[in-house]
């Protein structure tokens, strides 16, 4: 080999590592996110959109706590952490419902921390066995209506009429995916009434025929287009939102929301809050679940956001039409432990055979 | 004449280094993850599981989708080239009035896709479109619902995907001699007859080559039975997505994956023998360049120029609209009802009110400029090698190279998180998950098979004996590569940066795992922007941002490919002029001189937006 | 100056050229001929380093060269289609190998100016990109960027053949004249006989991969060394036995009675020749095609179709169907 091979070989060498060698260097940016205990604290939340994001950090950043806050949906956002869990680039999430936290216990993602607050909320609406993530906000999972075009008289008293009635037939949606958190409460809340050991995957086949009855019958949801919007132009009359998106629904599209209420409940969903298990800025991230979970801080966003807080000191700063609407509505009787350990499979099957 | 033999292979120390370093490459980012996700999903507790197998063969609902996603693709073989060469040769085969303008229409394709074109499109023509009412207050008999279900996936799946043909077959049309259209009108062969007979033919590995991208697309299709579909025709691929985000499912997710990836490689074999049958790019000895051919007769003139504006028309709609549709309150859009003072400024408002818009902007910029120029710069070399040196070993690495076309991209996004979250030696005991680098080698990972199927394409088209030429005076092979072959492919090259910079700029299923927290990219900060229970702009704020994001992408197209097409235009619109000096005419010049070479380069760059697409699982 | 010694080369399972010796002198030109698919190319491709033999040695200057790269057997190559950089401007081509050298900008300029005046290209034609020149043109560009280095060696595949007749023989000259100038030796691949005898001191016939012949152009047209010489170079008459018979029995004894026989159409005389040895015999005219300074004419005679080449001096045209005598001296005929 002469000089210019080796030439030749060093130069290829540099240019098609470019694309490699760059990747084994660690960023500085990384360090930043990995390493020390001090810095910006990133908080994973769900539930940062409609401005929530912003305000959240803003108030943090008054309370003297630097946040960055990374937004995901549900399932996405639980996957990541699952994914990172090794090397965890988050400090703190909140948000997500019972079942995913329930799943990130279970991967031993996040760690468990009595927070200051503890005594002001409903352990039950947590992790009362392990004290792992604490609740926050509570919803409930509703069928809703526009009481103007269909009289609150006229609406079906049981959820279960809307595929048992003929009259109903495809006038209700059914929103179909069941990668998202809302889809999967409602089978959720559909299969909890039919829990059978002997079932297939631990249900009866009567609570099957009503998935199936339920997708069969019903409108699926339209890909870009709100249930509302389909509601004001006649395509359908029910549908399922959670609570907390009411208010400025009937605000927009000038409805006067009605909402079924059956004998057995309707599915509440209890955003958690938790410190992911490793992070360096343990200290800090403990720091900002006593001051958001507090009942000062729940009070503020309840007023802000319209949530029901789980913080009882806070709820007296909630919105009466929503502390009046969540009051009204008996909580369903789930059992999330077993649901978050179903609930794949449960969707699997969904997914395979009852879906239109 | 090639030597390909092993030792001539392992000679060359450029081609040692690029080997080696693809080797690791292929082992670290492509094999070890992916193996290690697909063996625990398939292989639970080391035992193999049938479970996802028998879990397909028994959901009827599954193998439907799927039957309508091979359906899908094979209606869209057909489809796609029915249309794309009307336009092919409407732009640059016919003398039509006004092609320049109907190419802009027809490329509109290029610079937007995905969820905004099918709903662009169910805007004119779905159930509450406007064009749907217009035509139901004349005849209200007409069924509401006619725009949807196969029918409408494949309408509009089959606008969305010519543009493949737009660009690629273009140039290879242009590449055709006009000697042999001459002599086929000397023999009194009528238009139709050269077209059929003579054009076409010439066109047909190219043909070949657009029609298996196409059927890619088709596999994969995602967002356009989602909003057009209707509940007879879903396809496979929103199941694929459902289910490569739950851990119980991932075997299901990866088993359809693998089955469209079959389908996948069944083509890519097919594409691998066109390609060493020789004819693909070789037919370079242009004598005269192509003349457009006015249609002698009236009528069918007539007819042609009716159809082609009509199509300009369906092309230019949904485009148009979107860019009003910014300036809408998203109640009037959602309900259909659209008044003057429906129009407002604020979706615009909010999406620059936002804290730090532009900074999502910036980094999908920086990310997809790096990956784009990254992954292009490494293929150059490994097109290079695996052009020239064929054996067991380059095929393999080709083949493996072609993995993120099988996986979805969600799959290989978890699979690189959960293998690099521990210090691996193979990357010099680092640990990625959570760097900023993690997402970039996500991205130059997704683009490769694109970028190295393209390169390929245009190294081949480069005649051997260039190389030759400049090795016998002296040049090593780096030098070669560089002030050679560089050169020639070198509008290829900066044609698939262009495209592959544009797909990535709004990516969300590789980044949603893999974005640095503080380093937010486009896709999440528009899926931010217009997620959120009481968040009902979200459309119009779809809208704003698809706004945003075509005027960078055409800024992009118009750099590199734009300003090629219009001087390649110039070119050509001077037909009477020889190409050669004086004695040129008579003197058939059989080398491949830089007009063929470059235009060539230009066609095959061209193949757009749609071969990203292929992947199973992606858009539109 | 080159010497081929029991080359080999394979591709694959398939041999090429199955064991190749050659021997080409300093200054000569010398030419490679054969039908295509004959192993020309590939001989020519091994001695420029392109291919690599399976077996044997080159020798350059005496030294063993099949291990080298190609850079560095000092050879300079005109391929067939020239292989111009189509990238690249007229000059920036002719001075692509000193730029590979550094040479600095100055002897580059001067160097290349230097041989594009050799080869007849004006400062106005340098400047210009490939594609703007004729085929004519191109030629000289890429003569001009392999003979720029210097090289001991000229590589010529197959330069003339995209180019069309007229022009061909044109630059067949001045190929030979600018050879003949510089002393380079210099080796010609060709298919077209005719370029072979016209332009080579020395030729080396190929067929399926091993030399038939080598020799002068006299010495290959007119003692073809084998069959496949005598019917690919030059054209010829095959005669029949009757034919040969009736040569056996008046003054041709010495030939063989069962070797095929050829005899060249210009060796077919109409008139007795001015001097040597000639047979007699008669026979029939069957046409004659006019072609300006000769006529071919086809003659029957003996069970045999002759044709002869007969120059156009004056002497009446004879007409078809007319008797002709043919003179042939038997020592001409080449029997294998």
């Amino acid at each position: 080999m002469h000089k210019r091979t080796f030439k030749t070989a060093s130069v290829a060498t540099l240019i098609l590592s470019t694309m490699v060698l760059a990747s084994c260097a660690s960023a500085d940016a990384g360090s930043e996110a990995g390493g020390d205990a001090d810095g910006t604290l990133i908080v994973y939340t769900n539930s940062n959109g409609d401005g929530r994001g912003e305000w959240v950090t803003a108030q943090a950043k008054e309370a003297g706590i630097d946040i960055e806050i990374v937004g995901l949906g549900g399932a996405d956002l639980a996957n990541r952490i699952v994914a990172e869990k090794n090397n965890p680039v988050g400090d703190v999430v909140f948000g997500l419902n019972n079942m995913f936290f329930e799943t990130l216990k279970d991967e031993e993602a996040v760690s468990a921390y009595e927070p200051s607050w503890s005594a002001e909320v409903d352990q039950e609406s947590g992790d009362p066995k392990d004290g792992v993530f604490w609740p926050l906000v509570e919803q409930a999972i509703v069928t809703v209506y526009d009481t103007n075009k269909i009289p609150a008289a006229d609406a079906p008293t049981e959820v279960a009429d809307l595929w048992e009635d003929s009259a109903y037939e495809a006038r209700y949606e059914v929103n179909t995916a069941l990668g998202q958190a809302t889809p999967q409460l409602v089978l959720a809340g559909l299969l909890a009434p039919y829990l059978d050991e002997d079932g297939d995957l631990g249900v009866s086949d009567k609570g099957w025929d009503q998935v199936q009855e339920y997708y069969a019958h019903g409108s699926p949801a339209e890909e870009g287009t709100d249930l509302y919007a389909r509601m004001a132009r006649g395509d359908v009359d029910f549908g399922v939102l959670p609570s907390s998106g009411i208010t400025s629904r009937d605000a927009e599209y000038g409805t006067t929301t009605g909402v079924i209420s059956p004998a057995d409940g309707v599915p509440y969903v209890t955003e958690q809050i938790a410190v992911i298990a490793g992070t360096p800025r343990e200290a800090a991230a403990e720091k900002f679940i006593d001051w958001f979970g507090s009942a000062e801080t729940q009070g503020a966003f309840a007023a802000e956001f319209a949530s029901y807080p789980v913080n009882e000191k806070a709820r007296a700063e909630a919105l009466p039409e929503v502390v009046e609407l969540i009051e009204s509505l008996p909580k369903q009787d789930i059992d999330y432990a077993l649901t978050r350990e179903n609930i794949g499979s449960w969707v699997e099957k969904t997914e395979l055979e009852y879906l239109p | 004449m090639r030597n390909s033999s092993w030792r001539a292979m392992l000679r060359s120390p450029l081609v040692v280094v690029v080997l080696v370093v693809l080797v690791w490459f292929v082992a670290t980012f492509l094999v070890l993850p992916n193996a290690t996700l697909l063996i625990s999903t398939f292989f639970p507790d080391g035992k193999i599981s049938f479970r996802a197998l028998e879990k397909l063969v028994s959901s009827e609902r599954a193998l439907n989708s799927l039957w309508h996603s091979f359906a899908l693709a094979a209606t869209l073989a057909v489809t796609v080239n029915v249309v794309g060469i009307f336009i092919v040769l409407v732009t640059d085969y016919f003398k039509i009035r006004g092609s320049r303008v109907l190419w802009l229409g027809y490329a509109t394709t290029l610079i937007y896709g995905g969820i905004v074109l099918a709903a662009g499109y169910n805007f004119i023509y779905g159930k509450y479109g406007f064009i749907t009412n217009a035509v139901r207050n004349v005849f209200p008999d007409i069924d509401p619902n006619w725009f949807s279900g196969y029918f409408a996936v494949v309408v509009v799946m089959t606008l969305a995907t010519t543009t493949n043909h737009m660009l690629f077959l273009g140039s290879s049309l242009a590449k055709i001699d006009y000697q042999t259209i001459e002599a086929a009108r000397n023999m009194g062969a009528s238009t139709w007859r050269i077209l059929w007979r003579i054009v076409l033919p010439a066109l047909r590995p190219m043909i070949f080559a657009v029609t298996v991208l196409t059927f890619l697309t088709g596999l994969g299709a995602l967002t356009a039975p989602l909003v057009l579909g209707g509940t007879d025709f879903q396809t496979i691929a929103p199941m694929i997505l459902t289910f490569s985000k739950s851990s119980g499912s991932r075997d299901l997710a990866a088993l359809l994956a693998i089955i469209l990836g079959l389908a996948t490689i069944v083509l890519l074999a097919m594409m691998n023998r066109v390609e060493k049958s020789g004819t693909y790019f070789s037919v370079a000895k242009v004598a005269t360049p192509l003349q457009k051919q006015p249609i002698r007769n009236p009528v069918a003139n007539v007819l042609v120029h009716v159809v082609a504006y009509m199509l300009f028309v369906i092309y230019a709609l949904p485009v148009l609209l979107i860019v009003l549709f910014s300036f809408l309150e998203a109640n009037a859009i959602s309900t259909g009802t659209i008044t003057w003072d429906a129009f407002t400024l604020a979706n615009y408002a909010t999406v620059f009110g936002t804290p730090a818009v532009l900074k999502p902007f910036v980094v999908s910029v920086v990310y997809s400029a790096l990956a784009s120029l990254i992954v292009v710069l490494g293929m150059l070399f490994v097109a290079r090698v695996f052009q020239k040196h064929r054996n067991p070993m380059t095929s393999l690495l080709e083949y493996l190279l072609h993995i993120p076309w099988i996986l979805p991209t969600i799959l290989i996004a978890l699979a690189l998180v959960m293998t690099f979250d521990r210090p691996n030696p193979l990357i010099g005991g680092q640990v990625l998950t959570g760097t900023t680098m993690l997402l970039l080698v996500a991205y130059v990972i997704i683009k490769i098979p694109f970028t190295l199927r393209l390169l390929k394409a245009a190294f081949a088209s480069v005649p051997e004996s260039l190389e030759d030429a400049a090795r016998i005076l002296g040049a090593g092979p780096l030098f070669t590569l560089r002030t050679v072959l560089v050169p020639l492919v070198l509008p290829t090259a900066a044609a698939i940066t262009a495209l592959n910079f544009n797909s990535l700029l709004d990516d969300y299923d590789a980044a949603v795992f893999l974005y640095h927290p503080l380093y937010e990219p486009l896709g999440l900060a528009i899926r931010a922007s217009t997620e959120g229970e009481n968040n009902l702009d979200a459309m119009s704020i779809t809208f704003v941002y698809t706004v945003l994001l075509m005027i960078i992408m055409g800024f992009t197209m118009w750099l590199v490919y734009g300003r090629g097409g219009a001087s390649r235009r110039r070119r050509r619109s001077r037909p009477g002029r020889p190409r050669g000096g004086a004695g040129a005419a008579a003197v058939p010049v059989p080398m491949p001189v830089p007009v063929p070479v470059a235009a060539a380069a230009v066609t095959v760059a061209a193949v757009p937006a749609a071969v990203p697409a292929a992947a199973p699982g992606s858009q539109p | 100056m080159i010497r081929f010694e029991n080359i080999e080369v394979t591709f694959g399972e398939q041999v090429a050229i199955p064991q190749l010796n050659l021997q080409v002198e300093q200054g000569e030109f010398f030419t490679l001929l054969g039908p295509s698919g004959c192993g020309k190319t590939t001989a020519l491709r091994t001695l420029a380093g392109f291919i690599e033999p399976s077996a044997g040695e080159i020798y350059i200057d005496g030294k063993a060269a099949s291990k080298l790269p190609s850079e560095k057997r000092s050879v300079g190559m005109v391929f067939q289609n020239y292989a111009l950089f189509p990238s690249m401007s007229v000059r920036e081509n002719i001075a692509f190998g000193l730029k590979v050298r550094k040479t600095g900008k100055v002897e580059t300029d001067r160097l290349v100016d230097e041989i594009a005046a050799q080869v007849e290209l004006t400062p106005e034609q340098l400047a210009k990109n490939v594609s703007e020149l004729s085929g004519g043109q191109q030629q000289r560009v890429a003569i001009a960027r392999a003979l720029v280095l210097k090289p001991r060696i000229l590589l010529l595949d197959e330069p003339l053949s995209n180019l069309d007749a007229k022009l061909r023989v044109q630059l067949r000259e001045q190929l030979k004249n600018l050879q003949r100038e510089l002393g380079i030796t210099t080796v010609y691949v060709t298919h077209d006989q005719e370029e072979a005898l016209t332009m080579s001191d020395r030729i080396a016939v190929f067929n399926h991969g091993v030399v038939e012949q080598v020799g002068t152009p006299e010495e290959i047209y007119n003692r073809s060394a084998t069959e496949f010489v005598a019917t690919f170079v030059g054209a010829t008459n095959r005669l029949s036995g009757e034919f040969l018979q009736h040569l056996r029995g008046s003054g041709g004894e010495f030939l063989a009675a069962e070797k095929s026989s050829y005899l060249r159409l210009e060796k077919v005389g109409l008139q007795p020749p001015a001097r040597g040895a000639s047979i007699r015999l008669d026979g029939v005219i069957a046409d004659r095609v006019y072609q300006g300074s000769h006529s071919t004419y086809t003659i029957d005679s003996n069970g045999s179709r002759l044709r002869a080449l007969v120059p156009e001096n004056g002497a009446l045209p004879l007409a078809p169907g007319a008797k002709a005598q043919l003179y042939i001296d038997p020592s001409s005929i080449l029997q294998y």
